[in-house]
């Protein structure tokens, strides 16, 4: 690509040979208007070359054209305009990326204090045409994989997006499930709290994705659905001698398109309305077999209804969830004796209120504080007297704290939190987090 | 200072085709021209002019956190016969990952008469071109604050397209107040 200087010594160069054309043959006036003519049209080719050169420039290095302020004087049309430039420029491929890094403190079990880096996720989007696009995400968590570690890298989304109108898109892939407020907007500088809340995490097992097909339609009438078919949970690698079915029953039994068992399907939607500005109202659903041929047949079955409200300063949320296994007897049957057995139904609830406080240019502050209830064995089904396990009572989680926004993108956070059953858990946490 | 300056023809044919839709994105809603008659349907015609910023306004801007961007803003004027009906401003923010063009009609006094969402690519967030969330710039001028979080309410979901495009009409706002109060668009 010629150098704008190139281009300057070029317009010199045929401004000099065709003023001493000129004055060598000393030609009559009509041919010297002639020439000017031509000259003209060179001059203008050049300086159309030029723009393009700039624009071409531009569009390399786009931090180039933007923010600082040319000195006094300045020629300001070296600067782009704005508009369509902008739109060139833009690569079709992009990255993203967001993580966690957190700080919990038990206050009655100190020695159990912990540092992690939570996660740390790395999105690659790319835009095959105007139409087609993939959509993944690259997780790494607890900072170190090995034989030795806890690390574990997994894929959080991998999937094609093909808008086929301006009201229809079609996704087929690996993708986050519809439900809740936090799975499908689970950045750390999108929710309250160094943690995510317990509900969507224990009962809605976010980040929670499954392989399938979906349909998403957005409506003039402020409507969003999806809906399609996708992969299940497994409860055929239910560990009953594990707590972890106790701490997240669908998080114990999720498979996240890890060779999933696939004969059974599961269907799913969600509805969500955001007619008037703040307001979200919106609730989703998901049922499918879980047992895939191998062990009687069983389904889970999750739902959720949520609310959102942004009036100016204030955040205000609320969500019920609840989910159920179906034939969970006939499965419990060889597993009695063991310390977990799989739960006929769970469901949890939260409300949240948040209040930014201070802002001043992009540093923002805003305590919050979020009461949430969950029960990851709300009920068994009966196995006959002495053997059917007793229900768990419900947690309660009072949550309270401060996220502090640095710049866009970038929050600390902290907070404490009590619960009312298990007061050992009773924790004060750090967090940094950010998002791009 | 220079707030205004008359542009060459060749330059308004630059503008004209900076003014035109970006070329085939995800979904195009409205093109330009669509959008200005739109916001200004009793126009008999529109014509391009250029705002150009000085350091000065460009620097005012930064220190408004408006992050100025551009010295160089197409405007297409509005008018019916003689008459000013207002203006128009095409403009490109990123939403999350991708571009969003949207267009901000002004009245002659520099209050925002309607907003309009051009294209939208990002896979989340099509909720920014409800005509509810769009209304509540209506009537706002240089003198509103303009953010997200304070008088304009935020849509769960798309919090950075909210708040991107937000800002942007935000500068919108106050390049054309400059250029209204340095005489460069009457």
């Amino acid at each position: 690509m010629p150098h704008p200087g190139l281009i300057r010594a070029a317009l010199a160069a045929t401004l000099a040979g065709n003023a001493a054309t000129v004055l060598a043959q000393t030609p009559t006036e009509a041919e010297l208007a002639r020439r000017l003519e031509q000259l003209a049209a060179e001059v203008a080719a050049l300086k159309a070359q030029l723009a393009t050169l700039q624009q071409q420039r531009a569009g390399a290095a786009p931090a180039a054209a933007a923010p600082s302020a040319p000195p006094p004087g300045a020629p300001p049309a070296a600067t782009p305009a704005v508009g369509t430039d902008a739109a060139r420029a833009q690569p079709s491929t992009t990255l993203s990326g967001y993580a966690e890094i957190n700080y919990n403190r038990p206050t009655r079990q100190t020695q159990n204090t912990q540092a992690d880096l939570r996660r740390l996720v790395l999105g690659v989007q790319h835009r095959f045409d105007d139409k087609t696009k993939m959509v993944s995400e690259i997780e790494l968590e607890h900072a170190v994989t090995s034989a030795d570690d806890a690390g574990e890298v997994a894929l959080e989304q991998a999937y094609i997006e093909r808008q086929l109108n301006p009201t229809w898109a079609v996704r087929g892939g690996l993708f986050l499930m519809p439900l809740g407020l936090l799975n499908e907007n689970h950045e750390p500088t999108a929710y309250y709290g160094v943690e995510r809340n317990f509900v969507e995490t224990a009962i809605i097992p976010s980040t929670w994705r499954e392989g399938g097909v979906q349909v998403v339609g957005a409506f003039n009438n402020g409507i969003t659905t999806q809906f399609g078919i996708s992969t299940g949970f497994d409860l055929t690698k239910w560990d009953a001698t594990s707590s972890e079915g106790q701490e997240s029953p669908l998080g114990a039994v999720h498979q996240e398109l890890a060779q999933s068992k696939a004969r059974d399907i599961a269907l799913f939607g969600a509805v969500n309305w955001r007619g008037i500005p703040g307001l979200l109202l919106g609730g989703g659903a998901f049922s499918g077999g879980a047992t895939h041929g191998q062990a009687p047949s069983a389904r889970v079955t999750l739902w959720d209804l949520h609310a959102r409200w942004t009036p100016g300063r204030w955040d205000l949320s609320a969500l019920y969830t609840r989910g159920t296994i179906s034939n969970t007897a006939t499965l419990n049957a060889p597993l009695v004796g063991n310390p977990t057995l799989i739960p006929r139904s769970f469901d949890g609830a939260y409300v949240q209120a948040a209040y930014k406080v201070w802002q001043q240019a992009d540093y923002t502050l805003s305590p919050f504080v979020r009461w949430e209830q969950f029960n990851t064995a709300k009920s068994f089904a009966d196995l006959g007297p002495g053997i059917t396990p007793d229900a768990l009572p419900n947690e309660r989680v009072l949550t309270a704290g401060a996220n502090f926004q640095l710049t866009p993108g970038v929050v600390v956070k902290a907070d404490v939190q009590r619960f009312k059953q298990n007061k050992d858990n009773n924790r004060v946490n750090l967090g940094l987090g950010w998002a791009f | 200072m220079r707030g205004f300056e008359p542009v060459p023809a060749w330059a308004a044919a630059a503008t004209c085709a900076a003014l035109a839709p970006a070329s085939a994105f995800a979904i195009d809603y409205l093109s330009a021209e669509q959008a200005a008659k739109l916001m200004f349907p009793q126009a008999d015609r529109f014509e391009s002019r250029e705002v150009v910023l000085d350091a000065q306004a460009l620097q005012r801007l930064d220190a408004g956190r408006m992050r100025a961007r551009s010295a160089r803003w197409p405007v297409r004027v509005a008018l019916r016969g003689s008459d000013v009906l207002g203006y128009v401003v095409v403009d490109e923010v990123i939403g999350k990952f991708e571009l969003i063009t949207y267009a901000v009609g002004l009245t002659t006094g520099g209050a925002v008469q309607q907003v309009e969402v051009l294209s939208y690519r990002e896979s989340h967030g099509h909720e920014i071109r409800l005509a509810a969330w769009r209304r509540q710039f209506v009537g706002k001028t240089a003198a509103a604050p303009l953010r997200v979080g304070d008088d304009i309410a935020n849509i769960s979901g798309a919090t950075l397209s909210c708040t991107h495009v937000t800002d942007g009409v935000r500068r919108i706002v106050a390049v054309i107040d400059w250029a209204r109060q340095h005489g460069g668009l009457s």
